[in-house]
């Protein structure tokens, strides 16, 4: 019962917020600090949702060399950052996870 | 009428888009499959995983949802942070909207509910080509519906067969990494950076709090550092 509210509101939410100015309204009519804050947006919450991905393993903070998804994260962004074809940094970072699983196991 | 124009062609863009989009769906398919078996591990039924990824077509609204009713959080709750992790959505929105503002509502509709990650990015080149721009929307109607069969299908898969790809494979690693991979062009000034730090630090720092509530917090405190060193630059 619960699941379905959260299913439909889930939609809403997601459509909502990409029609927001497609369809519904004209950016330039918002504030200008607005617009400003707008702008950080994408990388403040993508930061928010990739950092926990490489620094906690196990459920606890490891910002050692014993993590391997944090060095095979900083290996996939700096290959991110000279090739844009998102097949050769993803493939990158999955490739050091699994030869730094091989080392450790 | 000059014959010999070249005139754009409605099929050839929807192809090209469909060509365009191939190589994003290498990291597509085990995202899918990784927030289809998420969403039964949470205890919902397939149907309601499968619907869930009709209604919201976002994989970390997908997998916020699922962790947070398998955690069994307030309704209000779930929502909220499926709405933090959409706010990039205005964004991507706001920078698309001139492109799209000449087309009808039956055409802005879709395009607005097949807007992703991948689906921004490349509307903003695709739009930045040079060439005629009056039937590119064709295009990224081609790359959207590839991305959402694609998409879709890889959830169903995930839904249905549930958790058999063994955990040493670690593909939920492929949900950062497609992240990561969109954080990296998003860094392109000073202010970005401090966003991103600010935010990535927070949510460490704010790991502990209920409900993911970390997300929120950090995501917020991200922005707020983003338009202070904006402001300071300035001054």
């Amino acid at each position: 019962m619960n699941e379905w509210i959260v299913i439909l509101g889930a939609g809403a939410v997601t459509f909502l917020t990409r029609a927001s100015f497609i369809v519904f309204a004209d950016p330039q009519k918002f504030p200008h600090a607005f617009r400003v804050a707008l702008a950080y947006v994408p990388a403040a919450v993508l930061a928010a949702i990739v950092v926990p991905g490489l620094a906690i393993a196990h459920g606890a903070l490891d910002l050692t060399a014993s993590n391997p998804r944090l060095l095979a994260g900083i290996v996939a962004f700096a290959v991110a950052l000279k090739v844009r074809n998102p097949i050769v940094p993803i493939g990158a970072g999955m490739a050091a996870l699994w030869a730094l699983q091989a080392l450790a196991g | 009428m000059v014959s010999n124009e070249r005139t754009p062609d409605a099929r050839g863009e929807f192809l090209a888009g469909c060509r365009d989009m191939a190589p994003v769906l290498v990291g597509t398919v085990p995202f899918g499959f990784v927030a289809g078996v998420a969403a039964v591990g949470a205890g919902m039924t397939p149907l309601e995983g499968i619907a869930l990824s009709l209604f919201a077509f976002s994989g970390i609204a997908q997998l916020v949802v699922a962790q947070l009713v398998a955690a069994q959080s307030p309704v209000v709750l779930t929502l909220a942070a499926a709405l933090i992790v959409s706010l990039r959505f205005l964004m991507y929105s706001a920078a698309l909207s001139p492109h799209v503002a000449h087309l009808p509502a039956r055409w802005r509709v879709p395009l607005a509910y097949l807007m992703t990650d991948q689906g921004f990015a490349m509307g903003v080149h695709i739009y930045s080509q040079p060439g005629d721009l009056r039937l590119r929307h064709w295009h990224v109607l081609g790359s959207g519906i590839t991305l959402w069969v694609v998409w879709q299908s890889s959830v169903v898969a995930g839904a249905v067969l549930g958790a058999q790809v063994p955990a040493a494979w670690s593909l939920d690693f492929v949900v950062t990494l497609s992240f990561l991979v969109l954080l990296a062009p998003a860094l392109r000034t000073r202010a970005d950076l401090a966003a991103a730090v600010v935010a990535g630090a927070v949510v460490l720092l704010a790991a502990g709090l209920p409900y993911k509530l970390s997300l929120v917090v950090a995501s917020l405190a991200g922005i707020a550092a983003g338009v202070a060193a904006e402001w300071m630059h300035k001054r």
